[in-house]
């Protein structure tokens, strides 16, 4: 079988990246180190090729109507604690379920105008995605353009992101201007009414998004297959004297694992999208467990007893190999391992959880790193419960979690990070 | 990654298929992972070892070494018993991935059979047994 490639993998290859196979395409695993790259993230900047990821248009006038039958989080009660309607230049996390409440696949909704989304899904699920929504939106007037393939994108995260931009950008005080979390500016084609809003200083249009799939501050960048790897090597340029490095794979799972984030098809899947610590990703209504508008798969999510996802964190930095099952403090097996990994960016002190960037973490304090990721139980567990992660080797102890790698940046203002820093 | 024309394969070493090398040291031998081995891992993160005095049979798992994503076997090339280990590891693992073959050793062992090191491949049987991986 041969691996699809991004317009990026050349230049991969020829910086010696260690490739593998993700979602069907030869990608970057790491460059030098993926735990320094993982580092650089919290610490200055990491740049992440993610073309291999699928862009879905939905368009026309039944378009949000269609969306809101088939995509989890309800685009007109999803912004903010008091739940506001989704506007263009805004986007949301959530996902798109079948009838028994199973993932398709997780996405983020960005909204272009009143009757136009793009929808951007992981690698590869471009084609089951849009026929996905072409099988369950027929009774809706609205056309599904799967855009595989044709568009450019690459990920800018860490606290140097917002400098490195201002350094690429025609109008960087414009661009940053009003651009919350989850915003987005810009288009990479024409068709997008926000075209031309965002331009490279080389004259590039890019849709530039505040949003990234690390926990740390940054943007993602969408651009023309044939731009991005002119605006890579401007980034990479811009970055360089900022401590910013391109980062692989490796360094993106254990930054979205850390941030507490899932990935598709591994810690969500082929079972009920409920009970899961995501449970902003739903539609409830404030304070309560109901729903504010009805979904495809949302029957089978109020009637699902199970089974219940948790993030966890290991006593060190050891891990598991997947397969490998939970044990319960009598050594009873109770479910399965669905991600581990190791947040070199955290460790211990005192019985608490740091990160290298907690405003408060102890003088010199290193990290060292921490076991962390999700498991798959049948039964609820309380918060804290001890465990043990059996593989075919070892067995290491861990505690059921809120949230892993504490104080990320994803939220913080622009303004905030465009002055040079203290250190 | 490195080609293989840029992986380091010392003389001075015998090398076994599960990418270990062996060096006779006194009476004893020290025991590692290859360049290759450790530029195909990444970052090395944790290596999990014996105690002195424990015992293994040629090919035994020993230990582990641990990168930021997955954690790898490491296999005796000799049977024999542990005599040292690389303490220096505890703290800082990654002197496997910077001196696989110096500071980064990681065991002493006291082979019963010495003659066994002469069965472990040299350094022209395990680069042509690279060079078969990479077909």
């Amino acid at each position: 079988m041969t691996s699809l490639k991004t317009s990026l993998h050349a230049w991969h290859t020829g910086h010696g990246a260690r490739m593998g196979l993700f979602g069907g395409y030869d990608m970057p695993l790491w460059y030098a180190s993926a735990k320094d790259e993982h580092l650089a993230v919290l610490n200055h900047a990491g740049i992440f090729d993610t073309s291999h990821m699928a862009v879905v248009l939905v368009e026309g006038p039944g378009a949000l109507d269609l969306l809101q039958f088939c995509f989890t989080n309800d685009l007109t009660a999803c912004l903010g604690p008091r739940k506001a309607s989704l506007r263009p230049g805004r986007a949301v996390y959530g996902a798109f379920l079948d009838a028994q409440g199973h993932v398709v696949d997780d996405a983020i909704v960005f909204m272009l105008a009143a009757d136009a989304f793009m929808v951007v899904v992981n690698a590869g699920m471009g084609p089951a995605v849009a026929a996905h929504l072409v099988q369950h939106g027929g009774a809706y007037a609205a056309r599904v353009t799967d855009l595989s393939g044709q568009v450019g994108k690459m990920d800018v995260q860490g606290p140097m992101a917002a400098r490195m931009l201002y350094d690429v950008l025609a109008e960087p005080e414009t661009v940053f201007d009003a651009m919350p979390y989850f915003s987005f500016k810009g288009g990479f084609t024409d068709a997008i009414p926000s075209w031309g809003a965002v331009v490279t200083r080389q004259g590039v249009p890019l849709l530039l998004s505040r949003t990234g799939y690390t926990g740390e501050f940054g943007f993602e960048l969408f651009a023309g297959p044939e731009q991005i790897v002119a605006l890579w090597e401007a980034i990479v340029a811009a970055g360089a004297s900022l401590g910013a490095v391109p980062c692989g794979l490796a360094a993106r799972d254990s930054l979205r694992a850390g941030a507490g984030l899932p990935l598709s098809h591994q810690d969500i899947g082929a079972w009920p999208f409920c009970r899961h610590p995501w449970p902003f990703a739903l539609p409830y209504r404030p304070g309560t467990q109901e729903f504010s508008k009805p979904f495809l798969g949302d029957t089978a999510l109020q009637t699902c007893q199970g089974p219940y996802t948790y993030p966890f964190i290991g006593r060190d930095l050891r891990k598991v190999t997947l397969p490998a099952e939970v044990l319960d403090a009598s050594g009873r097996s109770i479910g399965d391992v669905l991600t581990c990994v190791t947040d070199m960016a955290v460790g211990r002190h005192e019985g608490r959880v740091f990160s290298i960037r907690s405003p408060d973490r102890p003088k010199d304090f290193r990290g060292g790193g921490l076991c962390c990721g999700f498991v798959r139980v049948a039964d609820p567990l309380p918060l804290d419960a001890p465990l043990a992660l059996k593989d075919k080797r070892r067995r290491i102890d861990v505690r059921i979690v809120k949230d892993i790698r504490p104080d990320r940046t994803a939220r913080q203002p622009i303004h905030t990070l465009l002055q040079p820093k203290e250190e | 990654m490195k080609e293989l024309s840029e992986v380091n394969l010392p003389e001075d070493v015998r090398y076994t298929k599960d990418h270990e090398w062996a060096r006779p040291k006194g009476e004893a031998f020290q025991i590692g992972i290859t360049d290759f081995a450790q530029d195909q891992l990444g970052d090395i993160v944790f290596v999990e070892l014996p105690e002195t005095g424990d015992r293994f049979e040629s090919g035994d798992e020993f230990g582990t070494v641990e990168s930021v994503k997955a954690v790898s076997e490491l296999f005796m090339p000799m049977g024999g018993e542990v005599v040292a280990i690389n303490e220096a590891l505890e703290d800082s693992p990654e002197l496997v991935n910077t001196a696989p073959y110096t500071d980064g050793w990681m065991l002493e062992i006291k082979v019963g059979d010495p003659a066994a090191y002469d069965q472990l491949m040299d350094r022209a049987a395990y680069l042509d047994m690279l060079k078969g991986l990479e077909e």
